[in-house]
């Protein structure tokens, strides 16, 4: 049976919210390399925060510091009003980028078994794990080995097991890669499903999508160092409206009239609406008789935001890596 | 304290019940039938040709009547001396030729017979030929030709009749107190080199799909460490319980005999000495465990985990070493340094028990073991987490980075 959830609405997360999670500073190096560099961040308690970056960023190590699992080599970092992250890691669910679970166990019984390392007593854990595979359409394998069932599957069953002790704090690393659209979908309605319960979702991923659906709000990090924080509108806003303009008279002369950075497509021109706004260039436009045929204003994407801080290389080779795996 | 080892429980619980309820431990716990089986089966063997051999073995007197009949009463008299399995070959009696030099030698000759010695000539002045490797055969027809020669004088009558009365002893003795101590030592050991070692491949499990990761967020590496420490020893207690309780009623249902067990009496009393020695299995299992743990747990494949069972076999076979040299010499500097040193102490602490009656060097070996298992588990956890977890310079790096400072400076 697949369960339905509905998608709660987004509540509005404000950074006078106290901090689920902050860290200042935040510097690890491996060997010669810096793989984080000074990283900031602050969750607000009950928000959905997004960490997006390019592969070899230093996502990971970023969130592996933050839950405690490695020590920085400077920074501090406060987790759920703890300066130490272990002593409150029964208030945390975990999904680590590496998936890993053991393939002789059940599935309701590995559910219960993470529920288990966090202070969920068994019985209580088995019960709750067999109910949230009803509810997520694995109801039939609850009693089937981790081996017998699908990647995706058995990537669904390790995030219901981060989840199943009901955590304060959800920290997912690259939850949906691997998963088909359908288990996306589903992911998606579960993260929003504990925000809505009270719970705090910080995650990691480079799929913009799902980060401009759901985050309330996100950091970039590029190379080590946050190139980005704050909500998704205002990373929009940190980028011109663009414009497209199609003529209804075409020629040299309209290429002319519009600002520099205006590129050429198929039936139009597509540029970053002036600073002044559209009117002046439309008057001059109509003046001249080569009339509106069609025109849009769009507000740049978060795909466009991080591409202009990240650069168009590393999101080409980003998008590459992301078709290799699936 | 209380969320550390509930943490560790939960590990210890997941180990144990993923070993035992899979058909390899029935296999695991089955194995020293098996052992017992082929050890018997080849001993059988061996044994059996062994004693075709032995069977096969004569010694023999040349002799006329008389002389042979003494010679026999002599023999009849001395065998029963000998435990069966040690005793001379069986002797043959045979009539003497006119040249009884040649019929000895050709004896040897004979492949009808395997002939060890010979005796032959006249009682007043016997020789005796014997194959180089059988001197014990000549050794023994020349104290039957001794005995019958003076069987001959004294016209066979005995010197002195002899009264004699068994005793059975009731104190303990000092070999068998010595013995008791080795044996307890061995077995220790042997169970630890048996089990212990099992501990080297066990986060190799978690290293290969990705578990780790799952365990390090959420519990501390002591708990995981100390959790697969314990789920292990469950089912080592469960293997030494299996097996003593077969071996218990085994020994329950032989016929009673005191006498034997009274010489291996223990200095401390056979109780406290049997418990000591499931405390000190335990104590040896979780050091030696903690270190195999600690190593295997750095290694990034099994091909690295299978090189090293060769030092951990070498170690474990020195702190037997250690304690057993403790064991033959109790009370010496050799058997204090075993005694101190941790990962030996528990062996020689348990041969301690046989021959030192007092009871509280062993509640401060306790102490100090229990102290060395947290360091050691401590250290493996530490030791891990910079080399496997990458959380700030491994030792190696550490050592690397100031031969590295040192070169810059020069």
């Amino acid at each position: 049976m697949v369960g339905i959830l509905t998608t709660p609405p987004l509540k509005p997360v404000t950074m006078a919210s106290a901090p689920a999670l902050s860290a200042t500073g935040l510097v690890k190096n491996f060997g010669d390399k810096r793989a984080v560099d000074g990283v900031d961040i602050f969750v607000p308690t009950g928000s959905i925060y997004g960490v997006l970056g390019p592969n070899g960023a230093g996502k990971t190590t970023t969130l592996r510091m933050l839950l405690g699992i490695i020590d920085p080599d400077s920074g501090t970092r406060e987790l759920l009003g703890s300066n130490r992250p272990r002593s409150v890691g029964d208030n945390v669910g975990y999904l680590p980028e590496e998936r890993g679970l053991y393939p002789g166990m059940k599935a309701k019984d590995a559910i219960a078994f993470m529920g288990a390392l966090r202070g969920l007593d068994w019985k209580t854990g088995r019960a709750r794990g067999e109910e949230l595979l009803e509810q997520n359409g694995l109801g039939d394998a609850a009693s089937d080995k981790i081996r017998k069932l699908s990647k995706g599957m058995a990537q669904l069953v390790q995030l219901l097991g981060s989840i199943v002790h009901r955590p304060d704090l959800i920290v997912l690393d690259e939850p949906f890669s691997g998963l088909d659209p359908v288990n996306q979908g589903r992911l998606e309605e579960l993260i929003l499903a504990e925000r809505e319960r009270g719970a705090t979702v910080l995650f990691s991923t480079h799929v913009m999508a799902h980060a401009e659906r759901m985050c309330d709000r996100l950091a970039i990090i590029v190379g080590g160092k946050r190139r980005y924080e704050g909500s998704v509108d205002e990373a929009r806003a940190m980028l011109p409206m663009q414009a497209h303009y199609a003529p209804r008279e075409d020629g040299e002369a309209v290429a002319a009239l519009l600002p520099r950075d205006a590129v050429r497509d198929e039936d139009g021109y597509r540029f970053d609406v002036p600073d002044g706004g559209m009117e002046a260039l439309l008057a001059k436009l109509l003046d001249r008789g080569h009339g509106i045929a069609a025109l849009s204003l769009e507000r740049p994407s978060l795909h466009d935001v991080f591409v202009s801080v990240v650069g168009e290389d590393a999101v080409a080779r980003m998008e590459a890596g992301a078709e290799d795996e699936e | 304290m209380k969320r550390f080892l509930r943490q560790a429980a939960v590990i210890a619980r997941r180990d144990f019940l993923a070993t035992v309820l899979t058909p390899a431990f029935l296999m695991f716990l089955l194995a020293p039938l098996f052992m017992l089986v082929f050890a018997t089966v080849g001993g059988m063997g061996a044994r059996s040709i062994a004693d075709s051999g032995d069977d096969a073995q004569r010694m023999v007197a040349i002799a006329d009547a008389d002389y042979a009949a003494r010679i026999e009463a002599a023999d009849t008299r001395l065998r029963p001396l000998f435990p069966a399995q040690i005793g001379p070959p069986a002797l043959e009696l045979r009539s003497s030729q006119a040249d009884q030099d040649v019929q000895a030698r050709a004896l040897f000759e004979d492949e009808s017979i395997d002939v060890s010695a010979v005796l032959y000539d006249p009682p007043e002045s016997p020789r005796i030929l014997y194959s180089p490797e059988a001197a014990s055969s000549a050794d023994y027809l020349a104290v039957l030709a001794e005995q019958a020669a003076r069987a001959a004088r004294l016209d066979s009558e005995p010197l002195v009749t002899t009264q004699r009365e068994a005793i059975e002893r009731t104190g303990s003795t000092i070999g068998g107190r010595q013995a008791t101590g080795f044996t307890a030592l061995f077995v220790l050991f042997l169970l630890t080199l048996l089990l212990a070692g099992q501990t080297v491949s066990m986060l190799a499990e978690e290293k290969g799909n990705k578990v780790i990761e799952i365990l390090a967020a959420a519990v501390p590496l002591e708990a995981v460490f100390v959790g697969k420490l314990f789920g292990l020893f469950g089912v080592a207690l469960l293997f030494v319980g299996f097996w003593g309780g077969l071996a218990g009623g085994g020994v329950a249902l032989l016929p009673p005999n005191d006498a034997a067990f009274s010489t291996l009496d223990p200095a401390i009393g056979f109780g406290p000495f049997i418990l000591l020695a499931i405390v000190y299995f335990a104590m040896g299992y979780l050091l030696l465990g903690a270190v195999f743990l600690g190593v295997g747990a750095q290694a990034s494949s099994m091909r690295e985990i299978q090189m090293l069972s060769l030092p951990i076999t070498f170690f474990q076979m020195a702190m037997f070493g250690l304690a057993s040299a403790a064991a033959a010499s109790p009370g010496s500097t050799l058997a204090s340094i075993a005694e101190l040193f941790p990962f030996s102490s528990p062996f020689a602490m348990a041969a301690k028990g046989a021959s030192d009656p007092r009871l509280w060097p062993h509640l401060a070996a306790i102490a100090w073991q229990i102290l060395w298992v947290s360091i050691t588990v401590a250290i493996a956890a530490r030791a891990f987490r910079k080399g496997v977890l990458k959380s700030g310079p491994s030792v190696l790096e550490r050592i690397g980075s100031a031969f590295r400072f040192g070169r810059a400076a020069d």
